[in-house]
């Protein structure tokens, strides 16, 4: 009893002292912004001045009338259909080749359809941004054999396909290693039975090889989406959220706000809506996700 | 296993071989650019004539205070990326282990509902508070290195991960007297090597790339590490584009390497971020 009650107070001691750093740094990086975020979003400052001025919800409504906000919101879900369609393609393509390789491998292959997840969004805006100037072998090339004369990230009908095609690049093989994952955990008796049912190519993929995947892809699906909301480096670089706002996102609109045009309290007001957006859509497709797990079983 | 006929892997192996090559053409593309001649940039796929001139160019580009500013952003973009990764890895291991390992630790509950809710929270919200938050850290390591280091995310990953370990094995050491520091050092943090390699990559690399949170903290020329140097330099059209492919170079190969060198825990990774 006495040595229980000491392994107690020990646990509680060791506990508490092993969870201190992240306790410190949750309060400190993460409930005292938050606090604070809450109040500046009522607040007009420049980020520099003594002076805020109270302005209640001002910064909410005038969030309304601002075509950049509106870009930004429409954008999200712009870039969001368009990329989880892609990743979520060419991640099954891939995973699914994979997986018919030889196991020897099998693992390094996988590894090397991840590397350009690895990449920098600075590395790869550079070798976008000169690969589609005016003066590239690609675009002298189109020049001549096509005559197409395409200005790829200053036309509003290319910059934003531009954009989906660099995220989609880079996180279909990311996606593919879970995919290959969920694949291979798919028992091999399913096989065999789906084979002895005569079940086959895509019928097969359709009737077997998704709703197993269900989960996995579920995970996915919400990773695609916080990802599709957190898109900043390659616009910031490379269209600076233009041509016509066409290619603008949340995070961008955030930074210029409040570090740009230092309206500091009207950035936090965005950065709330912004939240509360992806909240709204992450509810959302978890509904549906939940509805069609059900169906399926799980 | 089922017997594969000899075509459909050849069709297999030939689709796999024409998306690899689409998914690592950029990467080629930019080796390519970077050691050509500097009037033949982005005008050749296959170069006929190399020169590291553009690897020279960074070396003797000076800024600040010293000679070559793009190795000192090569030593920033270091400086910063190894702590964090460090500091990501020993919280998630302490925090791992006492919520799954301390069957007594009252503070259990808390924890485990403070991650659940930081995983999901849009940190976009904290930008601007974080950043008044650190600004008495401006252009300090530690100004960039303390906001972004702890992981919730690692924390997740190593919590799943002692959940697979037999309590067993703790309680024999707790039972002979070892104290729980000494268990961490001597047995749980051994048995987690392959998570601690997947979490000190992913964290070494997600620092290694963050672009907006060190343009704010560390604007000036002797702080900025080489994602921010590159944008800097990069986005008046001026620059010459053979030093910017060089520096991607940089930028991207260390990783690259790095990861191939340990890609053997993936697999196992992957699995436990399922979950």
């Amino acid at each position: 009893m006495t040595q229980r009650k000491s392994s107690n107070k020990r646990h509680n001691t060791v506990g508490w002292i092993l969870n201190s750093p992240y306790l410190i740094y949750t309060i400190i990086f993460f409930l005292l912004p938050l606090g604070w975020a809450l109040v500046l979003s009522m607040m007009d400052w420049n980020l520099m001045s003594p002076d805020q001025t109270f302005v209640g919800l001002q910064n909410f409504t005038d969030l309304f009338k601002d075509a950049r906000v509106q870009a930004a919101f429409i954008n999200s879900y712009r870039y969001l259909i368009p990329i989880v369609l892609l990743c979520f393609t060419f991640g099954l393509i891939i995973a699914i080749l994979v997986s018919k390789l030889p196991n020897k491998i099998k693992g390094f292959v996988a590894v090397l359809f991840f590397i350009p997840y690895l990449t920098s969004g600075v590395a790869t805006s550079v070798v976008v941004k000169y690969f589609f100037n005016y003066n590239s072998i690609f675009n002298i090339f189109l020049r001549e054999t096509f005559g197409l004369n395409i200005n790829w990230l200053t036309d509003e009908r290319y910059a934003f396909w531009v954009m989906v095609g660099i995220v989609a690049w880079k996180m279909s093989g990311y996606y593919a290693l879970f995919i290959l994952s969920g694949l291979e955990n798919i028992d091999g008796d399913i096989h065999e039975a789906a084979a002895l049912d005569g079940s086959q190519g895509l019928h097969k993929l359709f009737h077997i090889t998704i709703p197993m995947l269900m989960p996995t892809l579920t995970t996915v699906l919400v990773l695609a989406t916080g990802l599709a909301f957190g898109i900043f480096t390659e616009p910031f670089l490379l269209t600076g959220g233009g041509p016509n706002m066409s290619t603008t996102t949340w995070q961008l609109e955030i930074y210029n706000a409040s570090f740009t045009r230092f309206d500091s309290g009207y950035g936090a007001a965005m950065a709330i809506a912004n939240a509360i957006q992806i909240f709204v859509t992450l509810r959302i497709i978890n509904y549906f996700t939940d509805k069609l797990n059900k169906k399926f079983g799980y | 296993m089922k017997k594969q006929s000899k075509t459909s892997l050849i069709i297999v192996s030939l689709l796999v071989l024409i998306l690899l090559v689409i998914s690592l053409f950029p990467f080629y593309y930019m080796v390519v650019q970077s050691v050509m001649p500097w009037d033949t940039v982005d005008k050749q796929l296959f170069p006929t004539e190399f020169t590291f001139r553009s690897y020279e160019h960074l070396l003797n580009q000076g800024g600040g205070t010293n000679r070559s500013m793009w190795l000192r952003a090569l030593g920033n973009s270091l400086l910063v990326s190894i702590p964090t990764a460090i500091i990501s890895v020993m919280c998630g291991l302490w925090v791992g282990y006492s919520v799954t390992k301390l069957r007594n630790f009252s503070g259990k509950r808390i924890i485990l509902n403070s991650l659940l809710f930081q995983m999901f929270f849009p940190t976009i919200i904290l930008l601007v508070p974080r950043y008044m938050i650190a600004r008495p850290l401006a252009n300090t390591y530690s100004g960039m290195i303390i906001p972004l280091a702890i992981s919730v995310w690692a924390n997740y990953m190593y919590i799943n991960y002692f959940k697979t370990i037999p309590d067993a094995l703790i309680e024999a050491a707790e039972i002979e007297g070892a104290g729980h520091f000494r268990i961490i050092r001597t047995i749980a943090f051994p048995i987690a090597k392959s998570v601690t390699t997947i979490v000190f990559l992913s964290i070494f690399m997600q620092r290694w790339g963050e672009l907006m949170w060190d343009m704010l903290v560390a604007p000036s020329v002797d702080m900025q590490t080489l994602n921010v140097l590159i944008s800097t330099q990069f986005k008046p059209m001026g620059a010459f584009p053979g030093p910017m492919y060089a520096a991607s170079v940089i930028l991207t190969i260390p990783i690259i390497v790095l990861f191939l060198m340990f890609s053997k825990y993936f697999k196992e990774g992957i699995s436990f971020m399922l979950k």
